[in-house]
């Protein structure tokens, strides 16, 4: 097996077709991820035409370069201009963002990359060593344990994001009751549609996030502009990290990585929730909590290697139960079948060649990232810097209005980018955290989709205290919900001066 | 010099001007998908519009318009321009969103092109359960109504309706628990949350072949290509047809010369013998069916699933 795929992997890296089309792969991969407003999932849904003429394996070699490099480039525009260019973005902008506009936007994209490459090859790792095992794993997470672990992910964001708790758990309420409209997953009721059709299906996650921090950033650079100071300067200092600064971050890297990889593992679960555990358990581990969101380096390092871990992890019910981890691997497998090949667990016994192929693919497709971003990608990015704010902002305005369209192509997600436009602005001038809101609208769905499951089969609440990993996730969530305030009433007791 | 080029602008326009009338098609074809990227419905439209480019000699650019349980991309098809140019993928929940949302797409706004082919439905159980047979199935049902989790599409999906087929027909009472689609569903079969699904067969077909699960019937005429020793229902004595299936539509009032060219042509790709391997290859049964039959195959369709609806009470738009 080892040498078969060391095998694969050579005459990947000697066949001028699949080396070429990787590359190309991978440059798109790092324009699409890039722009603001095109995820992952569209910029393989817009390369899946150009799979049809081809062989499987240069097939699935561009799309897994596609795939692996869009995920690395969505924190190129969260460092830049606080826009997470994908979801599992969202995290990185609190300290990308914020070392950028200290003027070290250079040096977090250099972080991102180093901490995505480490990802990805965790990933790959796990992928290629225990994809069965962890497969097995992934199938005994049933609806309690999903319902449990998005409240667990709600209540750690709640817990990350920084500033007021009060005004955090207002925005991620706001965030939750968003996730209600549309149709009802379990009855099939159209519920808050206010009569059209439109919002029938429902408010989606990317015309969301454009408008909340694409668009309202925008605005509020506007209101900014008066004062003629330029928010974010152009990358001065250095652009890689001490070797010694990275060494440090290695534990973090790792945590973050294995984090990923068994998150993406779960179906459905995606790359949100994994950069949302690897943030909050860094900061949980860290001596100074407090530092995050301020601009230090560890905080793009975790959700960095999350993500990209996920990309392994999300392969691994594909390649093992044909079963596809996310909308990113629907994609793939809709690949697959266009290629008449239909994944299953058979898959390991009677397509081996395919397995290396994917394996090769993916490995190729990190090797590609790594000296593509690192050579050109970054060089290139930084300059976005020194492009006048006014010409920067009109194209990032249009580029979210085009991306917000075109994640269903309907004009309603325009209307709704534009509308969460202006409640992130009013939420930056309240001083109201923005993040929470997102994260209630991704998690709600799923949380509620869960909870209503579980007790429609289990009838009876008891289940999630039976189950063990339930009663785990469950009881850290109510811990770090309701400890901090009992800790604070007990010290206040104490000194009751 | 200058009328010279006066009447060769004028001749070229009249010539370009006739080609439009008569050579139909002489531009892209949008075809409309009403689920996302790498679907079934997506996969079909993909595998039938990358030959039908072939033969009409036009490209035909597959569009995704997700959304609201497929109704999305329905209206977006219903409320095109009839001219030809607009066509996409059918299937079986969009006839019986007639009947259970506000504001559906009816079947009059829309004008059948072709049939693709049926995708019926099957019971499956996990590899965990006592049931062996149909039998042991439906007897344990019947002793325990309410209490067996069958995996299923919300209400109105497709693996829904077979379900309720299947309580219809057969006396039975199912706790019916609603997946977003296949994947989960399947899951939920494989980690042992549901016992029993009711996904088509190549859904299932892998798992099945790796022991995890037993496919009990298909509940379809025939039996499966796929799975030539799994029995129907009929088989078994119950008489249970249920199902998914796939037409090629366009918005209603498209000109006769141009539906004639676009069915032709559909027909012509879906009995190709390449088409008919790759999409078997993928899954999919194929019966090319010109528009007459297929609009009466939808139209039995929607006569056997409207008692059906009306008895599980999803109905709030009454024919």
């Amino acid at each position: 097996m080892t040498s078969d795929l060391l095998a694969t992997i050579l005459s990947d890296l000697v066949s001028p077709t699949l080396l070429g089309l990787a590359l190309l792969g991978t440059v798109l991969g790092l324009v699409f991820g890039a722009l603001p407003g095109v995820s992952s999932t569209m910029a393989l849904a817009v390369m899946l035409p150009f799979t049809y003429g081809m062989e499987t394996a240069p097939a699935m070699v561009m799309m897994l370069a596609v795939f692996f490099s869009s995920v690395y480039a969505g924190s190129v525009s969260a460092i830049l201009l606080n826009i997470p260019g994908t979801p599992g973005a969202m995290i990185t902008l609190l300290d990308g963002h914020a070392m950028a506009r200290k003027g070290r936007a250079a040096e977090a994209m250099s972080y991102a990359l180093i901490a995505s490459i480490f990802g990805g090859v965790v990933g790959w790792i796990l992928l290629v060593l225990l994809a069965p095992t962890i497969a097995h794993y992934a199938l005994q997470f049933g609806s309690p344990e999903y319902a449990a672990v998005v409240l667990f992910g709600l209540a750690l964001v709640a817990y990350a994001s920084s500033g007021d708790t009060l005004r955090g758990l207002a925005a991620g309420a706001m965030g939750l009751l968003v996730g209600v409209v549309g149709r009802d997953q379990v009855t099939d009721v159209p519920r808050f549609t206010f009569g059209t059709a439109d919002l029938q299906g429902g408010i989606d996650i990317i015309p969301l996030a454009i408008g909340l921090f694409g668009i309202a950033e925008v605005l509020s650079l506007l209101c900014r502009s008066k004062d003629a100071a330029d928010p974010v300067p152009e990358s001065a200092g250095r652009t890689w990290p001490r070797l010694r600064d990275l060494v440090g971050e290695f534990p973090t890297a790792l945590r973050g990585s294995v984090i990923g990889t068994f998150v993406g593992a779960i179906p459905a679960a995606g790359s949100a929730v994994a950069v949302a555990l690897a943030y909050a358990f860094e900061k949980r581990l860290s001596r100074t909590p407090d530092d995050f969101g301020t601009g230090i380096p560890r905080g793009v390092v975790a959700p960095e290697a999350a993500n990209n871990a996920c990309v392994g992890g999300a392969l691994i019910p594909m390649m093992t139960l044909g079963i596809p981890g996310d909308s990113i691997t629907a994609v793939l497998i809709g690949v697959l079948l266009l290629h008449g090949l239909r994944p299953g667990p058979g898959l390991f016994e009677n397509q081996p060649d395919l397995i290396l192929t994917i394996y090769g693919g993916l490995f190729l497709a990190i090797l590609l990232t790594a000296i593509v971003a690192g050579a050109i990608g970054i060089p290139v990015y930084r300059r976005i810097l020194a492009i006048p704010q006014r010409l920067l902002m009109s194209a990032v305005l249009i580029l979210c209005i085009l991306g917000a369209y075109s994640v269903r192509n309907a004009v309603i997600d325009i209307w709704v980018a534009i509308f969460f436009g202006a409640v992130g602005f009013a939420f930056i001038r309240l001083n109201i955290p923005v993040l929470p809101l997102a994260f209630g609208a991704v998690l709600g769905p799923l949380l509620e989709e869960n909870l209503r499951r579980t007790l429609l089969i289990h009838k009876d609440v008891g289940v999630f205290f039976e189950r063990p990993v339930s009663l785990l996730l469950v009881s850290v969530s109510l811990a770090i919900l309701v400890l901090p305030t009992v800790i604070g009433l007990l010290a206040k007791l104490r000194r009751p001066d | 010099m200058k009328l010279k080029f006066m009447m060769a602008a004028a001749a070229f326009s009249a010539i370009a001007g006739s080609a439009l009338a008569e050579d139909f098609p002489a531009g892209p074809i949008t075809w409309v998908v009403n689920w996302p990227a790498g679907g079934g419905q997506d996969t079909t439209s993909r595998l039938v519009a990358e030959r039908l480019s072939d033969v009409l000699g036009v490209p035909v650019v597959v569009e995704n318009y997700a959304g609201a349980g497929g109704l999305t991309g329905m209206r977006e098809l219903a409320g095109a321009d009839p001219d030809g140019y607009t066509i996409g993928m059918l299937g079986a929940s969009s006839i019986i969103q007639q009947y259970t949302t506000d504001e559906p797409v009816k079947m009059d706004e829309l004008e059948v092109l072709s049939f693709f082919g049926p995708d019926p439905g099957a019971l499956t159980v996990g590899a965990g359960t006592p049931y062996q047979t149909l039998d042991d199935y439906v007897t344990a049902v019947k002793e325990a109504p309410g209490d067996v989790p069958n995996g299923n599409d919300p209400p109105g999906g497709a693996s829904y309706i077979s379900a309720s087929f299947m309580e219809a027909l057969l006396g039975l009472e199912l706790n019916k628990v609603p997946y977003p689609g296949y994947a989960p569903t399947v899951t939920a079969l494989l980690g042992g949350e549901v016992e029993s699904a009711t996904v088509p067969i190549p859904q299932v077909l892998e798992h099945a072949k790796a022991g995890d699960v037993r496919i009990l019937g298909v509940m379809a005429a025939g039996r499966h290509f796929l799975a030539p020793d799994v029995p129907t229902f009929a088989e078994q004595g119950y008489d249970v047809v249920a199902g998914d299936f796939r037409a090629v539509v366009g918005p209603a009032g498209i000109p006769a010369d141009r539906a004639k060219v676009l069915s032709d042509a559909l027909v012509e790709v879906l009995s190709s013998d390449a088409f008919v391997t790759a999409a078997n290859a993928a899954g999919y049964m194929i019966e090319p069916l010109g528009p007459e039959e297929a609009a009466a195959r939808i139209a039995a369709f929607d006569e056997q699933v409207y008692p059906v609806l009306e008895g599980a009470g999803l109905v709030t738009n009454p024919k």
